[in-house]
């Protein structure tokens, strides 16, 4: 196996990782299933589009991004997630409408058509012989480095033994003092924002256009169905076996074939080992 | 007397239809406040109406002067009410530790840990995990160890063994003794008549009876239940 | 019967009307949402009565529509067709069935797995009909056949839709006023509860997505034929989402309510597409309404109106039915347990229990809390299997089987926090503790079924100081806790199971309910000669019951004997000093 074919899949890994972290608090940890997730994807690789649109500097793409993705994300928990903790079902319909709703809108002001930026970062660097990209080489580093982060955050901080109590058990939870309206839409702008970074960073590397959504949506679910949904380790895992199996067949044999192994994978996850590899009650 | 809760003409329920009507009653710092009736006659709904769980239609409450009413209940547990609700008292998910530790804890829960070892030897089991009795006696910990002014209580004793009512009697006791307000909502008529110094009987959601301790008869409170 | 006949003829008769009223080319367009309709109707009844959400409907209903292309292409003669039509739909029937039971089967929910499971083999259906271009004709999917009959879509194939539509309302309409679909909706309420009482839920389950699937692959043969094409979307994602969609919109606790969703939905978008740039945003915003605000979506909201203007009559009370005997009627046996271990993690619950009840009598577990009293209970109906050791009831090993055969071995319990369908009234809670271990498979589709009563629940319901009797039409979800204890232990002696397991049955009861409950206990007990096992913690009705009390202590038998004799022993007094109320 050649080093780039490598590198490609640590990149398709690492990136699907991030792409199913916001997921994996919201759907995880919240019990929202959120069919819009994707969409937030999209509104972050919209944000370059708009930074250039709008002629700021290049370094104004980030926080343009996270701002962009926290409102939508604040504005729509506030007026509809937020109905829906503990109604699971009801919570895949509303978004499934919300992700029309981003979608359709995006198309308004954008149009339907591709776009494309460039990597803030050009040229390649070399590793061990093989010419590789250098926007990718820092993504991947980034992610690692942020996912480290979040692992020791997430040891030392209370906040995530409190999101379970809250899903748990509502009613306790404001009993013993959590604001249980703060704390919900705190954990989904956070996991919205996850993802809006995840289209930020994956935006020079492919086509921008509103519908570009499902695809992620659907292998970050899988990818958590497989990973189970307990842990930052379970995620990495789920993300390494879809991705990883869908860039393998996809480079060995063909994308449907690929694809296609990804869902039978999926499913038989689903049916034999529901909690995935790494469950998320210890 | 001072008064540590004041509700006045309360009247709320759950959406359409309200339980508790026009309810006026006190409780005093450092006394046991023994709410009974029969099943249904609204002992849970008026626990939550002062915990917050529930906001009334109608009427005020008020701790320690200051209105509460329409506060929510995460507010009123930073102002000093602590609860431990009927059903779904304990955080399933979370360690024995984890629910614990999750409130502002006022008291350590060591001296509780005497008194229910169970609860010792359990700190990392999931408490979703443990038997009935085990879980109530868990949440009743978890309510007494806050730092609060006013602890309501709903059906603490239901499915625990005879000997660890008696330590709850006795936990009941000691916080009232140190200056906290309970509110004590239960169908075991000998635990309630063991440590209330004041009762408060209900009748299709309205006071029927508010009386102290020396006040009342046995035969006054067996009426009620039998209404 | 009208309340049957009445809506479905309303139904044939608008639209018999269409054609006449809004011409040929209105009549096609409706057509093809009524094929949608139905589809949803499918999804309608799966998901609003059962609570099984389906997100790959598309997959039966693309299957269906390819095949109908092909045999209508290829098959000559209308009963040739016909019967390849019918051949189809008992496979995939088939095949749903076998699906939904695999992956139910062990479990006691309805979680987002299942319907994930769907979503993925309808995505993979969209993916093997665009790639396998020889079978399905690829992207351009298969065209070039004539309409069922050659009958013209703009003309007469509209009413072999609305022959379908009618049809499979009638079928829902009827289906609906039937025990079975009581024993779905108790699927969807309480489902260990319903396994407790003996049945199968991955079963109901199966069945009920079976029936969905068939319905889905009628519109899409209707489709296919319809259309004259069909395309790899007719059984992806978006199909399969949009159908979901139709049945929330338009209301899926209702028989109509798929089709007005289809209808109006349809009929809006077609209206709007052209002239109205954002009607996206407004069917959006539309839809997300609906789930917030109007969970029964639309047929919900007009049915409220109507019953403002027409209040629905109260039902008038049937004559009851003696029911017929319980299926598998046994003599009460001894309860067998040895070296019965339990592990859950590494939490030891139970550690090498032994002992044997007698056959007959009341027998109360006392112990002091977390000493496994309701792990061993659930050890005997199998919600746990043990670790270690074997569970005997007569001669038969009980401790591997699932909870829902529990009943079939002679074993009912009742749960420590009471456990009924609370978003069903309490006559219905009833009429299905008493379908529990009685009814044969006929019995289900039989409406006199609802009026099966048994001397013994009567006589329970009749004690003057039950406080059932006046509940009868009231949601149990109102109902106090004290209530719900006795409504949960009438549904479990219903079924007259020789063994009884109660679990804390005096729990939160008042001391005057306390008596009635013990009443009731030990008249169960003589009438039936059954082995009533209670976990009790008041020494005093301990005393007044059994005939034997079994000390459990950190997971092992301290003691098994007479009231008198567990009083008089030290070694139990140390762990445990009773108490009275």
């Amino acid at each position: 196996m050649s080093l780039v074919l490598i590198l490609n899949l640590i990149w398709q890994i690492s990136t699907l990782a991030l792409v199913a972290l916001g997921l994996a608090i919201v759907f995880g940890k919240l019990r929202i299933m959120n069919m819009a997730h994707g969409e937030f994807v999209m509104i972050g690789a919209y944000a370059p589009v708009i930074t250039a649109s709008l002629g700021l500097p290049g370094w104004l793409q980030l926080p343009v991004c996270i701002l962009t993705v926290a409102l939508v994300a604040f504005v729509l928990e506030r007026s509809v997630i937020r109905h829906l903790y503990g109604r699971m079902f009801d919570s895949l319909l509303a978004t499934w409408g919300i992700a029309i709703l981003l979608r359709e809108g995006v198309e308004l002001i954008f149009g339907r058509g591709y776009q494309s930026v460039s990597p803030p970062i050009a040229g390649t660097v070399t590793i061990l012989g093989a010419d590789y990209p250098a926007y990718r080489i820092a993504v991947i580093a980034g992610i690692a480095v942020g996912f480290a982060v979040l692992a020791w955050w997430n040891r030392r901080s209370k906040v995530a033994t409190r999101i379970k109590a809250m899903v748990g058990n509502p009613e306790l939870a404001q009993a013993v003092g959590i604001n249980t309206a703060r704390l919900s839409a705190g954990a989904f702008v956070f996991g919205c924002c996850t993802a809006g970074l995840a289209g930020l960073v994956l935006a020079p590397t492919i086509r921008i256009e509103p519908m570009m959504g499902l695809d992620y949506l659907i292998r970050a679910f899988f990818a958590l169905v497989v990973g189970g949904l307990g842990s930052l380790e379970g995620l990495a895992i789920g993300a390494g076996i879809i991705a990883g199996t869908q860039s393998l067949l996809g480079a060995l044999a063909s994308q449907t074939y690929g694809y296609l192994a990804v869902l039978t994978l999926s499913i038989l996850f689903l049916w034999l080992k529901p909690d995935g590899i790494r469950p998320s009650s210890r | 007397m001072t008064t540590l809760l004041e509700i006045d003409g309360l009247t709320g329920g759950y959406r359409d239809t309200n339980v508790i009507f026009d309810l006026t009653t006190r409780i005093a710092p450092g006394k046991v406040m023994g709410v009974f009736g029969r099943n249904g006659v609204g002992k849970t709904t008026l626990a939550r109406l002062v915990q917050g769980s529930l906001l009334p239609a109608e009427g005020m409450i008020t701790l320690a002067g200051a209105e509460i009413t329409f506060r929510p209940a995460y507010e009123r547990r930073a102002l000093g009410i602590g609860y431990m609700p009927q059903t779904a008292m304990v955080f399933d998910d979370l360690t024995v530790r984890e629910n614990l530790s999750l409130g502002q804890t006022g008291h350590a829960p060591d001296l509780y840990f005497e008194r229910f070892p169970r609860l010792a030897e359990r700190l990392d089991q999931l408490a979703g995990t443990m038997s009935g009795g085990e879980r109530k006696i868990l949440a009743f910990v978890r309510a007494m160890i806050e730092d609060t002014q006013l602890i309501v209580l709903d059906e603490p004793s239901e499915g625990v063994q005879p000997e660890n009512i008696d330590h709850m009697a006795a936990c009941i006791t000691e916080r009232a003794a140190s200056g906290a307000g309970v509110m004590l909502c239960e169908q075991n008529l000998s635990f309630l008549t063991g440590i209330s110094d004041h009762y408060l009987g209900l009748d299709a959601g309205s006071v029927v009876l508010d009386k102290a301790r020396d006040k009342a008869t046995q035969d006054e409170i067996r009426a009620i239940l039998t209404l | 019967m009208a309340s049957v006949l009445l809506p479905a003829s309303l139904l044939l008769a608008v639209l018999m009307l269409i054609p006449e009223l809004f011409g040929d080319f209105m009549a096609y367009q409706i057509g093809l949402y009524l094929i949608y309709g139905i589809a949803a109707q499918g999804i309608g009844y799966l998901w609003g009565k059962t609570g099984v959400l389906p997100l790959g409907q598309a997959l039966f209903f693309g299957v269906a529509a390819y095949v109908t292309a092909i045999a209508l292409r290829d098959v000559q003669g209308l009963g040739a067709q016909l019967v390849l039509a019918l051949l189809v739909l008992a496979v995939l029937a088939g095949a749903a069935f076998v699906l939904a039971t695999l992956i139910f089967r062990g479990r006691s929910e309805s979680g987002p797995y299942f319907s994930l499971v769907t979503l993925a083999l309808a995505m993979i259906a969209e993916q093997v009909a665009g790639t396998a271009t020889g079978l399905t004709g690829g992207f351009n999917g298969l065209s070039g056949f004539q309409s069922l009959a050659a009958l013209d879509p703009f003309g007469g194939f509209y009413y072999v839709i609305v022959a379908a539509t009618v049809l499979v309302s009638l079928l829902l309409l009827i289906l609906n006023r039937l025990p079975a679909t009581l024993i779905a909706r108790a699927v969807a309420d309480n489902e260990p509860r319903l396994q407790l009482l003996g049945f199968p839920t991955h079963v109901v389950k199966g069945m009920a997505f079976a029936f969905s699937a068939v319905i889905a692959a009628l519109a899409g043969g209707l489709f296919a034929s319809h259309q004259g094409i069909v395309t790899p979307t007719s059984t992806g994602f978006a199909l399969s989402a949009e159908l979901v969609i139709l049945a929330a919109v338009g209301g899926r606790f209702h028989v109509f309510g798929p089709l007005l969703g289809a209808v109006v939905v349809g009929w809006a978008s077609a209206e709007l597409r052209d002239s109205f740039p954002y009607w996206e945003l407004l069917m959006a915003v539309a839809f997300i309404l609906v789930v917030l605000k109007a969970p029964g979506g639309l047929a919900e909201l007009i049915e409220r109106a109507f019953r403002q203007a027409w209040p629905a009559k109260p039902p008038v009370p049937q004559p009851p039915l003696e029911a017929p005997p319980p299926l598998a009627a046994q003599a009460a046996q001894p309860l067998k347990f040895q070296d019965v271990e339990l592990r859950i993690g590494v939490v030891r619950i139970l550690n090498g229990v032994s002992f044997e009840t007698p056959a007959t009598g009341i027998v109360s577990i006392i112990g002091p809390n977390g000493a496994g009293k309701t792990s061993a209970l659930n050890t005997i109906t199998g919600n746990l299997h043990p670790t270690g050791g074997s569970i005997c009831l007569g001669d038969a090993r009980i401790d591997m089987r699932p909870p829902y055969r529990a009943l079939g071995s002679g074993i009912g319990r009742k749960l420590q926090v009471p456990s009924v369908f609370f978003s069903m009234s309490v006559s219905e809670n009833l009429t299905i503790a008493m379908m529990a271990g009685r009814a044969r498979r006929l019995d289900y589709l039989k409406p006199s079924t609802f009026r099966w009563r048994s001397a013994a629940l009567a006589r329970v319901l009749e004690h003057p100081s039950v406080p059932l009797k006046d509940e009868v039409t009231q949601p149990v979800g109102t109902l106090p806790q004290g209530h719900r204890q006795f409504l949960e232990f009438a549904m479990t002696a219903a079924s007259a199971p020789p063994v009884l397991l109660l679990d804390e049955p005096c729990a939160g009861l008042s001391p005057d309910e306390t008596a009635l409950m013990t009443d009731l206990v030990r008249q169960y007990q003589a009438e039936t000669g059954a082995l009533v096992i209670v976990i009790e913690h008041d020494m005093s009705i301990v005393e007044a019951i059994s005939d034997k009390v079994l000390v459990l202590h950190q997971g092992r038998v301290l003691a098994f004997d007479t009231y008198a004799a567990i009083r008089a022993d030290p070694q139990v007094s140390m762990v445990y000093a009773g108490g009275t109320k």
